[in-house]
Order: structure tokens, then sequence, then C-alpha cells
């Protein structure tokens, strides 16, 4: 999975613009090798016309040749920096948009936790960066600078360039094995180096307990431990890991030993074989002074490697994420019709990947009218209503409404929903109220609004009362109610409520029974609950066991 | 202090370290000796081989020639050992100093710690401690760039005092740059970043609790849209961080570059010396650039450090006051009212959410101050006792179960050292989990957590529950142990509770919403006004 197929999504032509701009940063990068080539020169010329003499007239225009190459360098170095950076945001805020959308909707029908959906949508998005600032640019250099380098260097001393050119070959097959070896040893540690390293933080989120229990000498212990562990399997990686750094080093030195050598015995005249070409101190001195330059577009890449593993860890994480999306991911809401007179359940059964099943349920909602879904925790309850709507992946069975199948996730248009935690987007309680759809009157929202028991909040913080994501200053009765209020003036047919009266004092559960009844006399509401009270008003009560 | 401890840790790695910067010294000795013995070598080679056959011969050019094969290779190898052993270095350093700082925030008062024991603190936690890695790898750069500037300077000043005049200058000059520009640009972007990254991680996590409205509604566009601001705001950030690194490091370029010409307008004593002089100040200088990069990454290490600083600092617990009742009562003071429990007796604290049930327990095992109404234990306020005296009366089992990621087992041993398997799976009966435990395909050496057996919000309550059952105190304080729990589990839980509380004499303090679980308590008291 590269950066290019996880940005398959993206419109075809900002993704040509993305790839367009990532190898524009490439291009940088390569065009710092200019600068390389400048500086080399200019030293060359330099030396081999050095007199005891003051400086003449070319001296100085050499030396300046000297700091334009600095200037050039500096430049296209911040222009490939900043062009990387560029394409990293674009791709991210494409990369981000796309898996927020993918993931938001759908986080129960996958069964993750929510700081699972966190580290997808916001920490693997931003660990995309350095693969695509820096190490996609400059694998581009790092693949065609070594042969830009042999071919100015081949200006100079042709027998040279082949010397460069020729230590790719041991140096491209060490790498390949020291690659190989490092993930093997790598992916051997990877179970318990990501289980060890994450003993400290969770250590310390879990104090309390390990507080309550006397347990902190123990647990300090165990941490020493663990981290030791941790560090002797890093070194473990690591030293097989730094055998591939080592290996760049070593032909990055040798190739300058190499030209060095040949140089000076091809200028002495001492060549062991016949010299295969006559050579001026300025041309050796260029491949001489060339020849650092030859490995560094790829110890820079080993630099960025660090980037890369983060990158791709972070990509096959996203991927993962998305095809499980994919794989589970309901139809497009269908159009039903008006009204609705009832909604059945055959043999309906719900499996998720860890083997729980539930179900199969049978059941008949007429509409309308109040229908409540009981059971011990745990049994399903909710996953029942959110397979209702496609959000739990049903395996067998059949949703029927008005005799007609239902694909899964065809009912969302359809449907009214306040969960166990209704979505606070920022902005006014009004706002908040209408988010399930703006057809309501004014009036007839204050009349829900007071039905619900809302209407001391509202008389007491007003109308406007300015919500934050988090619901600060709201209580949770209060937060339900406004899922509950929002579900019912969306003015859909179908009501899917989850333990509607939970949090909530008898009196204002009362209050909020009454509206539910008062909901039912024109729609088909279906309720998860508990509450003996509100079981006591269903008109149908579809026990799972 | 955490410098102190820092230092304290490294110390035990001073081997380690020691032989890291030795070997940072010699790669960067070698680096510079390779480019300005060969820049001499060819020179030299030049001028003997125009000047015939008799300057050739009177020409050494046998050791030149192994020098740079020599170098060549030390400068490899040495670079690995430096590589390996300040990685050494710094990885043991770092885990000697996780368990001294877990110490530190598990001695001080908890309501100090755990202020900061969220999650998100946690996690923030360890990527600080990370931090130092790099800095303490990166301590044996110093070592070396200077290495490489004294060489350098040699090399230089082979050339006459004038070329190796300027190589300092130049050097000096880098370094002012860097350490000058580098806090400006990039302190206000990194702060900037990090808020906008916890408000976007924030947030969002608000949003995706709610996905069926978000499915149902169609409202993923608008949630998306909300985020944005955080997200431009992150991005921004990180392009202003990037900005300030190249221009960091484009004036390392630009000052590199004229120090090298300085050199050559300044070298003198033959064209080879004057080519030893510039490649050695090249080699220099590119390894003295090496040193910003510490100046940029020693910004995000200084404030990792801030951070662990308050947290190693943290002052000691108090030592507490003593029981003076021997009897071991609980009084609950309400209203002014006191209820007085008995060793064994069982209460239940009812009171709608926010009435401070919950802080009440929190208070009454010492893991914090702020409980709404008065509380005695054993004839002493429980303020003026703290959690050393406390803990040993009460196993608690927190509402949001507090387990750690490791093993059933793990979790279970948490309670008091030596508890045996059959213990164990005692607890686990009568907490009405030990069936489940029994599935899973590693019983109690089951990982929970990541890469492990998911357990739900109820199971991992009552594993909680068999926790503190085996922690063996005079009290049991369960807060909210049913929730998430069927009614029929929750009767079986009643009576297996009832019975193992009979069996051990052991008193309750139960908070729960739930009537399944009122008939353990043969006492009740209200907590009713809702406080902040």
């Amino acid at each position: 999975m590269s950066a290019h197929q996880s940005l398959s999504a993206t419109s075809a032509p900002r993704r040509r613009s993305i790839n367009a701009a990532g190898q524009a940063a490439g291009l940088w990068w390569l065009s710092d090798t200019a600068g390389a080539v400048l500086f080399a020169a200019c030293l060359a010329a330099f030396i081999a016309s050095w007199t005891a003499e003051a400086l003449t007239a070319q001296a100085w225009g050499l030396l300046a040749g000297i700091v334009t190459s600095g200037l050039l360098r500096a430049g296209v170095q911040a222009m490939a920096g900043l062009s990387g950076q560029r394409t990293a945001t674009r791709a991210k805020s494409d990369l981000r948009r796309r898996v927020m959308a993918a993931l938001l909707p759908s986080g129960q029908l996958r069964g993750r936790l929510i700081g699972e959906d966190l580290r997808v949508a916001i920490d693997d998005v931003e660990a995309h960066e350095g693969l695509i600032a820096r190490f996609q640019p400059l694998r581009l250099a790092a693949m065609l600078s070594p042969l830009i380098i042999a071919v100015a260097v081949a200006f100079a001393s042709w027998f040279s360039a082949l010397i460069l050119l020729t230590t790719l070959i041991p140096f491209g097959a060490g790498m390949a094995l020291a690659g190989l070896a490092g993930k093997a040893e790598a992916d051997r540690q990877f179970l318990a180096l990501s289980r060890l390293s994450g003993l400290f933080v969770d250590r310390v989120a879990a104090l309390p307990a390990i507080l309550a229990f006397g347990a902190e000498d123990r647990v300090a212990r165990q941490i020493g431990g663990a981290a030791r562990e941790v560090a002797a399997r890093t070194m473990q990686v690591l030293k097989i890991a730094f055998v591939s750094s080592a290996m760049l080093e070593f032909f990055a030195a040798l190739s300058v030993a190499l030209v060095a050598v040949y140089c000076g015995f091809s200028l002495l005249g001492l060549l062991p074989f016949p010299a295969p070409e006559e050579l001026s101190l300025g041309e050796a001195f260029f491949a001489l002074a060339l020849a650092p330059e030859f490995y560094l577009g790829m110890r820079r890449l080993a630099a960025a490697y660090h980037d890369k593993q983060q990158g791709q860890a972070a990509e096959r994480s996203v991927a993962a994420a998305l095809d499980l999306v994919h794989s589970v991911a309901p139809t497009a809401p269908g159009v039903w019709p008006d009204p609705i007179s009832e909604l059945r359940a055959e043999g309906l059964t719900i499996r998720y990947d860890d083997g729980i099943c539930i179900g199969p349920i049978t059941a008949c909602w007429g509409a309308p009218g109040l229908h409540v879904v009981t059971g011990p925790t745990g049994v399903g309850k909710s996953s029942l209503l959110h397979a209702l709507i496609g959000l739990a992946r049903v395996s067998a069975g059949r949703i029927i409404l008005n005799d007609a199948d239902v694909a899964a996730g065809a009912l969302t248009g359809l449907t009214g929903w306040a969960g166990q935690r209704p979505l606070l987007l920022p902005g006014t309680l009004a706002d908040n109220l209408r988010l399930g759809g703006n057809g309501l009157e004014p009036q007839d929202l204050a009349h829900l609004i007071a039905a619900s028991g809302l209407s001391d909040l509202i008389a007491a913080r007003g109308e406007d009362l300015m919500i934050d994501p988090r619901g600060s200053g709201l209580s949770g009765g209060e937060r339900r109610r406004i899922g509950l209020v929002r579900a019912i003036a969306s003015g859909r047919p179908l009501l899917l409520l989850d333990e509607p009266t939970a949090d909530l004092d008898p009196a204002t559960a009362a209050q909020v029974i009454a509206l539910l009844k008062d909901a039912a006399s024109t729609r088909l509401v279906i309720a998860a609950t508990h509450d003996p009270a509100l079981i006591a008003e269903a008109t149908s009560r579809v026990v799972m066991a | 202090m955490i410098e102190h401890l820092l230092r304290d840790a490294t110390r035990r790695q001073r081997r380690s370290t020691a032989i890291a910067i030795g070997l940072a010294m010699v790669a960067a000795l070698a680096g510079v000796a390779l480019l300005a013995l060969s820049g001499w070598f060819l020179t030299g080679a030049a001028i003997a081989g125009a000047g015939g056959m008799a300057s050739v011969r009177a020409f050494n050019y046998l050791l030149p020639s192994a020098g740079i094969r020599g170098l060549a290779i030390a400068r490899t190898l040495s670079r690995y050992g430096e590589r390996l052993f300040s990685h050494r270095a710094a990885l043991f350093a770092l885990a000697d100093l996780r368990p001294t700082l877990f110490a530190r925030l598990a001695a001080t008062d908890p309501s100090r710690a755990l202020v900061r024991s969220s999650g998100d603190m946690a996690a923030r936690l360890g990527s600080d401690v990370d931090a130092l890695e790099d800095s303490v790898v990166r301590k044996v750069t110093v070592p070396g760039a200077l290495a490489g500037a004294a060489a350098g300077l040699i090399a230089a000043s082979l050339a006459g005092w004038p070329a190796a005049l300027v190589l300092l200058a130049g050097l000096a000059a880098m370094r002012v740059s860097s350490r000058l520009i580098a806090p400006r640009l990039l302190t206000q972007p990194r702060q900037d970043h990090a808020a906008a990254l916890n408000r976007l991680k924030a947030d969002y996590a608000s949003y995706a609790a709610c996905s069926g409205e978000i499915a149902v509604y169609g409202l993923g566009a608008q949630v998306i849209a909300a985020l944005d601001p955080h997200a431009r705001a992150l991005g921004g950030a990180r392009a202003a961080i990037v900005r300030g690194e190249v221009l960091i490091q484009g004036a390392q370029l630009v000052l590199a570059a004229l120090t090298v010409m300085g050199v050559l307008a300044l070298a003198d004593g033959g064209a080879a010396l004057v080519a030893l002089a510039a490649l050695a100040a090249a080699a220099t200088a590119d390894n003295w650039s090496a040193l910003a990069r510490t100046d940029m990454e020693r910004l995000r290490v200084c404030d990792a450090i801030e951070r662990l600083e308050t947290l190693a600092t943290l002052p000691a617990r108090q030592a507490d006051g003593a029981i003076t009742s021997e009897t071991g009562g609980i009084t609950f003071i309400i209203d002014g009212r006191p209820h007085v429990l008995q060793r064994g007796e069982r209460i239940l604290i009812a009171g709608p959410s926010g009435s401070g049930k919950s802080r009440m327990l929190g208070t009454l095992i010492g893991l914090r101050r702020d409980a709404p109404e008065g509380l005695v234990v054993g004839g002493q306020d429980v303020g003026a006792l703290g959690l050393e005296r406390l803990r040993p009366l009460f196993a608690y089992a927190p509402q949001d179960a507090g387990l750690i990621a490791g093993t059933v087992a793990d979790n279970l041993r948490l309670a008091r050292p030596g508890i045996t398997e059959a213990e164990m799976w005692e607890a686990l009966e009568a907490a009405c989990l030990a069936e489940t435990v029994r599935s899973l395909p590693q019983g109690l050496a089951e990982w929970l957590g990541d890469n492990g057996a998911r357990l739900s919000g109820g199971q991992r309550k009552r594993l909680a529950l068999a926790r503190a059952l085996l922690a063996q105190k005079p009290w049991l304080v369960l807060d909210e142990p049913s929730e998430g729990l069927d009614p029929e589990t929750e009767r079986a839980l009643c009576q297996r509770l009832s019975a193992w509380l009979d069996r051990t004499g052991t008193g309750l303090v139960l908070v729960s919403h739930r009537s399944g679980l009122h008939a353990l308590a043969r006492q009740m008291v209200t907590l009713d006004s809702v406080s902040a």
C-alpha cells in the first residue's frame, strides 16, 4: 500500500496535482546536485590555478562561485523542504477528510473503540507527513542524483565515474541483505516491544487503582523490568538496523578513498595498470570533491528512514481501517413510501468479528406506536437498533418495511435517532436541536422543548446558549434530552431511541415518557430500555434473551 | 530536578556513553581527515607528477594512500559503534528513569497526582520521556562535532593561522546564527502545533461517540467542517515549523560556503596545503551543522523537560494522622447527622447523579479530598488521615474499572502480593466472571487491551470487583459494580457477593443506581444536594 493508493479516492485532478507537487519537491532535491557541482568545479579550478601570488580576478570569481553554491544549495533545499511540506499538508488534509468521513458514521458498525479511531484519523494521518514531505521526494533524488554526479564526474574523469558506479553493486547487494535481516528481527520483536513499551503510559493512567491497592512499589519494579527489557530488545533490532547505515557510510567513505587513490596514482603516473585517461589536477580534484556527493542522496534518504517506517505503518493502519469500513459499509439510503404501516425483523442475526452473535430476532412493530425492546444488558438491544439502520453487521435474516425488503442502511433517511450520547456541534442550543433537519416551526420546537423539560435550561441560559462539543455545563440528562428533541424535531417517521429515560430523575422521566407517547401517536417509536415506567406505556415489548 | 534524575540515570551508563563519545570523536576526526588527506595527496601527487620522475620518487605516496583507506574504514566502524553505544546508553538510562518518575508520581499526595493521571496526560508523559532519548543520543553529537572542529582547525592551521582563524570565526558564526534563530522561529509554532493537535483530538473524540446520529442525519460533512479550523491551525503550525527549520539550515549552508571561501582566500603554504585546508574546512562545517539539528530538537526536549520537571518535583505524601478508635467503624455525617457504620456492616449511598457519590468514595479511601459530606473513619476525620492510613482498610472497585494493560492475572495480582491461582478463580467465581475467563483462549493468561481480548464494560467492572475481593481488606467499596449488567447476572452477582461478604465478615460501602444490588445493603444514606 503506497501513499498513492491511500489517496486513491481523492479526485483525479487533485491527486495528479498532489503527485506533481510531490515530484516538485523531489526535483528541488535533485537540483541540489547542481550546487554541489558548482562548488566542486570552483574549488578544483581554484586549487589547480593556485599560486602564492595575490588572488587574481579570476580566483575571486571562483571564490564568488563557492559562495553562490552555498546560496544555491540553501535556497534549493529550502524550496525542497517547503514544497514537500505543502504537498504533505494537502495530502494529509485530503486523507483526513476521507478517513473521518468513513470512520465517523461507522464507529458502531466496526466495533472499534473511539481511541483507536482517534489514532487512525488524527495521529496516523499526521504520521504520513514525513513520508510524503521528505522520504518520497528524497527517494527520487536518491535514485537520480548518483547518476547525475557520475555524469558530472565523467566529464573530468570517466574512470572515476566508473569507480563510483561500480561501488553501487556491492552496496546494493549489502543493503538488500541488511534490510531483510533488519526487517526479520524487527518483526520478531514487534509484539513484545509494542506491549512492553506502552506499559509505562498505561500504568500512569491506571494510577488510582494502583494507589488504592498500595501496589506502587511492585508496579514501579515491573515498569523498570519492562523498560530494561524494551531496551535490550530494541538494541537487538538496532544492532542489525545500523548495519545498513554502516554499509552506506562504508561505501561513501570507500568511494572517496578509491577516487583519491586512483587520481593520486594517476597523477603520479604510478598506476599498476595502463592509465585509462590523462588527468589534470583540476579534473582530478573535481572528481574528488564530488565523490562524497555520490552517496549523499542515499544518506539523506537513510536519515529519513524513520519517516518512511512511521508513514508506512500509518498507511497500513489507515488502509486496514478503511478496508474494514468498506467491507461493512451499508448501502445508501433508499426512498420509502409514506406512511409507514409496519416494520418487521425476521430472524435477524447480528454477528461481530469477535464471534459474538446476537439473535435471531423476530419482531413486528406496527406504526404508529410506542414499542420497547428489553432484555439483559449486553444481550444486544443497542445492536438491534443499530442493525435496523445498517450500523451493525447483519449476517442473516430480513428487515421488512411495509412488506418490502430493506437493504442494510437503507432506513437511515427516515430514521430519527437518539443514542446514549447525543452529538453536540459548536453552535447555539437551537442549532443543535435542529441538526436532524430544519423543517420545524419555531413554536413547535418551543413546544417540544417544554414537553421534554428542557425549558428550565432555556429559561436559565437562553436558546442562544453556545454549546461546545463536550457539552460542558450540561448534565447527562440534559444532553440526552437534546438528542431526543432533535430526533423528534427531525420529523422522521421512525424513531430509534437507546435508553431515552436513563440519567433522568423519576419526574423528568415521566415527562419524557409522556412526550414519547405523544410522538408515538404519529410515528413508529422503538426504544431500547430497562425503565419499567416506559415499558408499562409501550404498545409492544420485545424481550431479548 | 529532572535534569538531576536524568544525570543519575545516564551516569549509570557512563561506560557506554564514554565509548560512544570516543567513537563519535574518532568518526568526526576520521571524516575530516579523510577529505583533507585526500585533497592534500591528490594535489601533492599532481605537483610531484608534474615535477618528473625524481620528484615522484621523492613523494611518499604509500603512507597517505594507506592512510586514506585506513581512515575510510575507521570512519565507518566508529560511526557504527557510536550509534550502537549512544543508543544503548540512552535506552538503558531511560529504562532507569521511567520507574523513578513513576515512583515520584505515586509517592505524592494522590489528590495532586491524580489531577494529571488521565490517559491523555499519561500518553504525554510517555512521549516526554521518549523525547529525552533523543537528547541523550545527541549528547555525543557535541563532542563529535568538537573533535571534528579541532581536526579541521589543525588542518587549516597547516595552511597558516589566518585560514584557521577564518574557520574558527565561521564555525562560531554558524553556532551563533542557529542558537539565535532557532528559539525565535520555532517556539511559537511548536506551541501552536501542540494546542491545535489537542483541540482536534478532544473534539474528534466527542463527535466520534455519536456515530448513530452522524449516520442517520448525514452529519459527517458538518462534523468535518466543525473540525476544520483545528485541522487548518495544525497544518499552519507545521508549515511555520518547517519554514523555521529550512531557514536555520539554509543559514548554516551559506555560512559554511562563506567559511570555505574565506579559508581558500587566506590559506597559504602551497597548493597541496590549500587543498587540504579547504576540504578540511568543508568537511568540518558539514559536521558542525549537525549541531543546528540539536538546537531545533532542544526546544522540543526543553518542553518535555519542563513538563517532567513538574512531575519530578512533586512533594512526597506527608505523614498521616493516626486512627484513634480501634473499632474501625465509619461515620458518614450527612446534613450534620451522623450515620455510624460498624465493622462488617453494609451501607448503600444513594443520590442523583452529580450529588458526589463517587467523590465520597474517593475521599473515603484517601484518593481525593473533596467529599460533599463529612466522613470519619476510626474516630478520626478522613481529611486528617491519608492514603497510607485509609487504604489498608478499603478494597476499591472504581466506576471506570481501572484495569491495567496486561493479562487477567496481572490485573488480579494488583490487589496484593502472593495471590494464588485458586484464589483468583474463587474471586472470579464470586464476581460472576469465572465462566467468561474460562472461555478466553488463554484463560487467566489472556492479554486484555490492545492486541488482546476485548472485555465489555460490564465484564471489566466485574474483573475490577474480583480484584477488590482478592485484596482482603475489612471494607469493600464498590462504585456502580453492576452498571451494564443484565438483571439475571445482577441477581446472581448480588447473591454471590452477599454470601462472600457474610463468609468473610467484610463491610460494604456501595454506590449503585440500580435497585438490583440494593438488597445487599441494610442501611442507606442519601446525598441529595447536587453540588458542583
